[in-house]
């Protein structure tokens, strides 16, 4: 796609909440014209209002609306759109969309759709990365034909084995098998979730390595030649593979290793001649051997903590390599500096084993300050509900070292405030005390092995006398203004409760 | 008015008299103020401020406090005593029927009538949020009846199993 540079006037965002926004805000500045799309439930959602124009695009189901590929096109095509920024999820790793995208005279932002094949693909990846000298884990090839198959192979790589959906990502259908009988079991859910999410039911396998870290590297791609990496994300803190908390530099990767995995990284994406911004996600080994998982080909949810470190606003980098100019980073980025940390904010119970929840938000504060952002989808008055994805934010923090981003997280997860639908955040909040966290010796059984033990702690006794007292003075109003709207005095107050309580007692009694 | 507030297992009895709150035998000044249009209040309390958002639903308050949120019943000393003198101490109602905690899709189920069932054992597999979520039983029984089917499009807390106890 390269050619001589086109500056982008209007690009089409094809996707909602705060990743629309987040890109949105990058077209701003760069004096680019961002226009939004929505479904009939995301009418009012703030990347609608943020945006220049705004197009809707279906009933709210994705498959009807953001999942549309004939509707966004059409709706490219009436804004008057040059070009079409995916994001992440939705058809960001759809190969056909990009194809369709250019096919209709409009440049896609993101990696050529050849790149996302070769990637999306991920038994031909892994067999792709092995030839190019990337490190890959034991596995199967090809996707099992059925559960007998699936059994036999897990017999000839070695127990413990993870089930993955060839179409896969972000944690969905995917499986953990230490006998023959979850594999069974395994295969089963994991073919269906992968044929129910991505309308493609292959599954692979390949050897768990025991105890590892989630660490991927950063890639940048100009139309020029010019492929950088910028450092790691350490992602090991995830919850049935979705991941929770990010930080960068990780505490388990030196300069050295970096270096290593980094160029490991730009190796693969130079072999599948990747343009734009990708992710090279690794498993690493508490040897520090570090393994090929799978390479995003997108903008990832977790990119906003590379940015800080960096000093590189990834979504600026990515317009600029669309419009065919040369990446702004130097090739020998200077990074990473000081350390940044994400929470990802979801709509989940983690008291109700991290449960989905819907609701509408009665009210939203988010935290500011010194070293914090807050890239979220949502505001005062939003409703949650099941159609599309949990993330409501991403609360991010930098500081001058990993004890001070730590100190600065607290401070901000104690200042955002989400009323009206359980959230994520006590978790947070409870992890940024929790000594292994602390230390930073953890790998991705971390919620597995703490998770319910830091649920299970209580109030402090000064928070208790505080909650206590709070609650005691807002009853006793509450029961003053039923009076006064009554016009009764407090006497009748107290009687009229009494009898209340008395008729009540009266009814349990039946 | 005296009040006995609980947080979990935890108990404080506030007695509130105006604009002060005796609290382990001290009168204490304490002052909660709602900020208009938002679930919000202020207290200050002790020569401590601090802000907690607070929303009344039907038995309990919810409350926020720094990041967490707490579920908080509050009865007067009346209430309590008359439930005292009635009997009626919350007695747990038994555990028989496991209910959707979300809306969702179900898509599978992992029991059928008749059989025998542990405490924790999955039940149902709901789809929410294009993830799926193994619904667990929270006792142990015979499943006496199921009321859904794979297809059904639940709500939160509508009865999926029937569990009978022990026989």
């Amino acid at each position: 796609m390269s050619g001589p540079p086109a500056p982008l006037r209007r690009v089409l965002v094809a996707n909602r909440g705060e990743i629309a926004l987040r890109i949105i805000r990058a077209c701003h500045e760069e004096g680019i014209e961002a226009v939004a799309v929505y479904s009939e439930a995301d009418r009012l959602n703030p990347h609608v209002k943020a945006a220049d124009a705004a197009f809707e695009v279906g009933p709210p189901p994705a498959k009807d609306s953001y999942l549309n590929v004939e509707r966004l096109l059409d709706a490219a095509a009436r804004a008057g759109a040059d070009a079409i920024h995916p994001g992440y999820g939705f058809l960001a790793e759809r190969a056909h969309f990009a194809e369709a995208v250019q096919a209709a005279g409009l440049v896609f932002v993101g990696p050529p759709p050849s790149a996302i094949r070769k990637m999306g693909e991920k038994t031909e990846a892994r067999r792709l990365m092995a030839d190019a000298g990337v490190p890959i884990i034991p596995g199967t090839t090809t996707s099992l034909r059925d559960a007998d198959a699936a059994v036999e192979a897990a017999e000839s790589v070695g127990y413990p084995v993870l089930l993955k959906a060839a179409a896969g990502g972000g944690g969905k259908g995917m499986r953990v098998a230490r006998t023959s009988e979850e594999v069974r079991k395994g295969f089963t859910q994991a073919a269906s979730e992968a044929a129910s999410a991505f309308g493609d039911g292959s599954v692979y396998l390949e050897r768990f390595v025991d105890q590892p870290r989630h660490v991927e590297i950063q890639v940048l791609a100009d139309t020029h030649g010019t492929v950088i990496h910028l450092g790691e994300r350490e992602c090991s803190i995830q919850r049935r593979h979705q991941k929770l908390i990010e930080e960068t530099p990780s505490t388990a990767v030196d300069q050295s290793l970096r270096s290593a995995m980094g160029e490991a990284a730009v190796t693969a994406a130079q072999s599948v001649g990747y343009e734009s911004a990708g992710t090279v996600e690794f498993l690493l080994a508490p040897d520090g051997d570090f393994y090929f998982l799978e390479m995003n080909t997108r903008l990832q949810v977790e990119h906003p903590i590379t940015e800080l470190v960096y000093g590189v606003d990834i979504v600026r980098e990515q317009l600029r390599i669309a419009a065919g100019e040369r990446l702004s980073v130097p090739a020998e980025p200077r990074g990473p500096r000081g350390h940044a940390i994400e929470c990802r904010i979801t709509a989940e119970d983690p008291y109700a084993h991290f449960l989905p929840a819907t609701g509408r938000v009665e009210y939203f504060q988010a935290p500011s300050g010194p070293g914090v952002r807050w890239d979220g989808g949502i505001e005062t008055g939003s409703e949650v509900g099941l159609f599309y994805d949990s993330l409501l934010g991403k609360l991010i923090v930098w500081g001058e070292s990993r004890d001070r981003a730590i100190r600065r997280m607290r401070r901000a997860l104690e200042e955002l405030t989400i009323v009206g639908l359980p959230t994520s955040q006590p978790f947070h909040r409870r992890v940024m005390d929790e000594e292994r966290f602390l230390s930073g010796r953890y790998d991705i059984g971390y919620v597995d092995s703490v998770g319910e033990a830091l649920l299970g702690q209580q109030l402090t006794n000064e928070d208790l006398e505080h909650v206590a007292v709070a609650v005691a003075l807002a009853e006793d109003e509450a029961r003053g203004a039923v009076v006064s709207l009554a016009g009764n005095g407090q006497q009748t107050c107290t009687d009229s409760a009494w009898l209340l309580a008395a008729r009540r007692a009266g009814l349990r009694d039946r | 008015m005296r009040y006995t507030v609980t947080v979990g297992e935890r108990r404080v009895a506030v007695e509130v008299e105006g604009d002060r709150v005796r609290l382990n035998g001290r009168g204490i000044e304490a002052r909660l103020v709602s900020i208009p249009r938002t679930p919000l209040r202020h207290l200050v309390f002790d020569g401590r401020a601090r802000t907690l958002a607070m929303v009344r639903d039907a038995d309990a308050w919810q409350v926020q406090l720094e990041g967490e949120t707490w579920a908080v019943s509050v009865m007067d000393e009346r209430t309590e005593q008359l439930e005292a003198m009635t009997g009626r101490q919350a007695k747990a109602v038994g555990g028989g029927v496991v209910k959707a905690p979300m809306p969702g899709l179900v898509l599978r189920l992992e029991v059928e009538v008749g059989q025998r069932v542990e405490a924790g054992a999955g039940v149902v597999v709901l789809e929410a949020m294009k993830m799926e979520n193994e619904i667990r039983s929270t006792g142990a029984g015979v499943v006496k009846a199921i009321h859904v089917k794979p297809g059904d499009a639940v709500e939160k807390g509508v009865p999926l199993v029937e569990l009978s106890e022990e026989g």
